[in-house]
């Protein structure tokens, strides 16, 4: 019984000096995961979300709402955490290590094209169950997707992140910003869908206990919405990524164009990119391509459920020994997530391991402000002393005060200092820094589908029978324009961007200046 | 053994009466090894009940729950000891079952019987009930389930007033500390429901607990060395000095200079967030019309200090609330 589960399993200890960080095996905007050894239960492999309170954009509250969630939650598909607790301003959630990483991981370091479909069955079918658990604890997930689906060295699966999970049972209803949670964070490349947004939001912001039967309505709807990223993420698992994915956030329009999604989605991705060769071999099963459908059915009542999901012919066909072959063939074929993270660009190129990883707060943002203005570094309370001039220490000395001191810091700050240089180096030329390439690789993606439409429509253009034809026509047209404006808006976001890492480039080199203590070479001499 | 008989659909009185046999049965039995099986058996029956008994209140994903049902079920479960058996057996039982009953328990907390809340009654006569949730928070097995239930039942203000006035008081100081985040974050959540739910009660267990508690509230956690406990205490500080009801408190608290050396300490913490929340109550030091002279001479001695923190002191949104009082701080100090 899940219950007994809970009551054997080893206390985690919950302090940072137990833990030897190994490795990092991702990294978000707040967070940082990293693979690390849990030193009292015989050096046990886990995983250690380091999440920057400081820097998240969630409040503490959601914070809280989230990790407790994942601590009440005991399910083997479900991604579980041993324990949390703080280390300065971060939130260290330790965490089953998952050997082979994400699904959107191992589709970007070895998949590009999808995985082959008895490999999909068996890893929708572990998330199926975590979904059925998930849905009769009266939880909806509402960010299902390739990223947030973990998978162990012998293929098994486990459903992560709940940032933006609500609960029908709790007495407060989770926010409305449920983009903004601090959790979701490391594999995670595109903005929340559409879908998954918008279906709490009215249920957000009530006073007290709803009406039941406006819950269930909520709930109905909330669970439908799990079922249709399900049906999106298989999508996104048999040809490597999503179909028009990074939607704007039109949420009919993308209802609207569901029935193309479905249809098209194959044929639109074997006529573009190099690779199609081997895109127009693929083939899906019947069952497949059926059981998509069913999740992809424009209204939320019409889907099916996950239980009932969990009893279609695609899944009936999964064997044990298909998570061997998912092991052969799959995650023996893509790099271990130590190695995937090492060819990230995102890393400072220290090959030191586990010290130049460690959390570090130097580019929180109101640091550098602080340096500028120089630091008040103390106030005068003594009342005898009125008259003596307020005392000023250098600013540097300052910040080594108040460094929160992690275990894994036991060199010297300015080495760190030196790194975070080098790093802002990077980043005025935009390659290293955290907002700019995401963005740019929205852009991209949506200048993509923004072919793939035009594609389509061009196709359709002669064969066209009659009315229906002009008004799925306009329909698209519309959708191109949207995803134009929103191409635009991002662009002006990336400059916005560029322009605020200069700026902060231009302060680190005043800091630098300023710093006479520092006797090591300054880089930021230019 | 299943008669020839279809049996009678449960009545939601008899789903309670079943529920609490089997409670009594765990709560005499659990010492005991001999019967294991049978216990086994006793517990899947029970977690039966305890989920029909969530399903009743809650309704299930066909139907609606009924409020006849609800009424029977509620009057029933208050009839007897219930509630008490629930309590105490929680421990024993496994985890899915644990967070049934804990959503069972909140539920009834606003169930109306001829318009009473029948929960609060209970609750009052049977106040040792919140001291066994409230040790519940020494148990990482059962703090969250325990805290949940807590947190519901002091939506009554008679059970609100009692916890506040009780030595438990004192406990939350350590609790919030507690190493594990989500029990500490829970006992956070609960510490600020009790100071900021009840309006009334709540400004008047400050005046008459002014001094002990803010003691502790200034030492404990505003000067803690732990980043969320400095985090979370000076927010909450900032909701209860800005709440009208607690304006006399307030005056109280903004008159004393070693309250606003404390805050002048967070407001160049090295967090963002806290130097942000600490301006929220450092403000009202700076807005007080009859200031004491130890708060002034403290300001006019900082005030060059002061004036360049706020002149570089920003936020990353814009905020016009936030630039007003700034402004007005600056004004204040300037003219002092």
């Amino acid at each position: 019984m899940a219950g007994d589960h809970h009551h054997q399993q080893a206390r985690y200890p919950l302090d940072a000096g137990s833990y030897r960080l190994l490795c990092k095996i991702g990294s978000g905007v707040s967070a940082v995961v990293y693979k690390a050894a849990c030193v009292p239960l015989g050096s046990a492999v886990v995983a250690i979300k380091a999440i920057d309170l400081e820097r998240s954009r969630a409040n503490l509250d959601e914070v809280w709402r989230e990790a407790k969630a994942m601590a009440l939650l005991s399910h083997r598909n479900v991604l579980r955490a041993h324990c949390s607790f703080t280390v300065g301003s971060h939130l260290w959630v330790v965490m089953p290590f998952m050997a082979a990483g994400s699904l959107h991981s191992i589709l970007s370091h070895g998949f590009p094209d999808g995985l082959p479909e008895q490999c999909i069955a068996v890893v929708l079918r572990d998330t199926l169950r975590a979904l059925c658990y998930l849905h009769e604890q009266g939880r909806i997930h509402r960010d299902i997707k390739a990223g947030n689906i973990l998978v162990d060295s012998d293929g098994s699966v486990k459903l992560a992140d709940f940032g933006v999970s609500a609960s029908i049972y709790e007495t407060a209803p989770a926010a409305a910003s449920t983009a903004s949670s601090a959790f979701s964070g490391p594999m995670i490349h595109a903005p929340p869908s559409a879908l998954s947004s918008s279906c709490f939001n009215d249920m957000a912001g009530t006073p007290y206990w709803m009406a039941p039967e406006v819950i269930h309505s909520h709930v109905g709807y909330g669970i439908k919405a799990d079922i249709w990223s399900f049906g999106i993420t298989a999508l996104e698992l048999a040809h490597g990524r999503p179909p028009l994915s990074h939607l704007p956030p039109s949420k009919s329009m993308l209802m609207r164009i569901t029935s193309r999604v479905r249809l098209e989605v194959d044929a639109a991705s074997s006529s573009e990119g190099s690779s199609s060769a081997a895109r127009k071999k693929k083939k899906f099963s019947k069952a497949f391509k059926d059981m998509v459908s069913s999740c992809l059915c424009q209204e939320p009542a019409k889907r099916p459920s996950a239980e009932k999901l969990l009893r279609h012919p695609f899944f009936k066909g999964c064997r044990s020994r298909d998570y061997d072959y998912l092991v052969r063939n799959v995650l023996d074929a893509v790099p271990s997530v130590e190695e995937r993270c090492r060819d990230s660009t995102q890393l400072c190129g220290c090959a030191r391991g586990a010290r130049c990883v460690s959390p570090c707060r130097h580019a929180s943002s109101g640091n550098v402000v602080a340096a500028k203005n120089r630091r008040i570094s103390g106030w005068n309370f003594n009342e005898e002393s009125f008259e003596l001039d307020p005392t000023d220490k250098p600013p540097e000395q300052e910040q080594q005060q108040q460094q929160p001191c992690f275990p894994f810091h036991d060199d010297d700050d300015m080495v760190e200092h030196e790194q975070e240089r080098r790093r802002r180096q990077d980043d005025k030329d935009g390659s290293s820094d955290v907002a700019v390439p995401h963005l740019v690789t929205i852009l991209g993606s949506l200048e993509m589908q923004r072919d793939m439409v035009m594609q389509v429509l061009e196709g359709d253009g002669g064969s066209g029978d009659g009315g229906e034809t002009v008004g799925r026509e306009e329909m698209l047209v519309g959708y191109v324009r949207e995803l134009e404006k929103r191409v635009q808006e991002l662009s002006t976001e990336v400059e916005e961007e560029m322009a605020r890492n200069a700026h902060l480039q231009e302060l680190l080199h005043e800091r630098a200046c300023e710093n006479h203590t520092d006797s090591s070479h300054t880089s930021g001499s230019r | 053994m299943k008669g020839l008989f279809k049996s009678k659909p449960r009545t939601p009185a008899d789903v309670v009466r079943q529920t609490r046999e089997l409670l009594i049965f765990l709560d005499l039995h659990s010492g005991s090894r001999g019967g294991d099986a049978k216990r086994e058996e006793k517990m899947a029956e029970l977690s039966k009940n305890i989920r029909e008994l969530k399903s009743i209140l809650y309704g299930n994903g066909e139907s609606e729950p009924v409020t006849e049902a609800c009424v029977q079920l509620t009057q029933e479960f208050f009839r007897e000891n219930t509630l008490r058996l629930l309590i105490i057996c929680l421990p024993k039982l496994n985890l899915e079952t644990r967070k049934d009953a804990t959503q069972v328990v909140a539920n009834l907390q606003r169930q109306q019987v001829s318009s009473k809340i029948v929960a609060s009654e209970y609750l009052e006569a049977n106040k040792d009930l919140l001291d066994t949730l409230i040790s519940g928070y020494e148990n990482m097995d059962i703090a969250l389930h325990y805290g949940s239930m807590l947190r519901e039942c002091i939506r009554h203000q008679s059970i609100a007033r009692y916890v506040l006035e009780s030595d438990h008081m004192k406990k939350f100081f350590d609790y919030i500390q507690l190493p594990n985040f989500d029990i500490a974050s829970d006992a956070s959540a609960t510490f600020k429901e009790l100071l900021t739910r009840h309006k009334a009660t709540v400004a008047e267990f400050l005046s008459k607990n002014y001094d002990w508690f803010f003691s502790e509230f200034n030492t404990r956690l505003l000067s803690s060395t732990n980043y969320i406990t400095k985090r979370q205490a000076i927010k909450l500080l900032g909701d209860m000095l800005l709440d009208r009801s607690n304006s006399a408190v307030m005056m109280r608290y903004v008159s004393s200079k070693d309250n606003l050396m404390i805050l002048m300490n967070l407001l160049r913490d090295s967090s963002k967030n806290i130097q942000i929340e600490a301006f929220h109550v450092f403000k009202l030091f700076a807005a007080n019309k009859n200031k004491p002279t130890e708060v002034v001479n403290i300001l006019v001695t900082n005030r060059s200090k002061l004036l360049r923190f706020f002149a570089g002191f920003k936020i990353d949104k814009e905020d016009e609330q936030f630039e007003a009082d700034k402004e007005q701080v600056i004004k204040e100090i300037s003219a002092l």
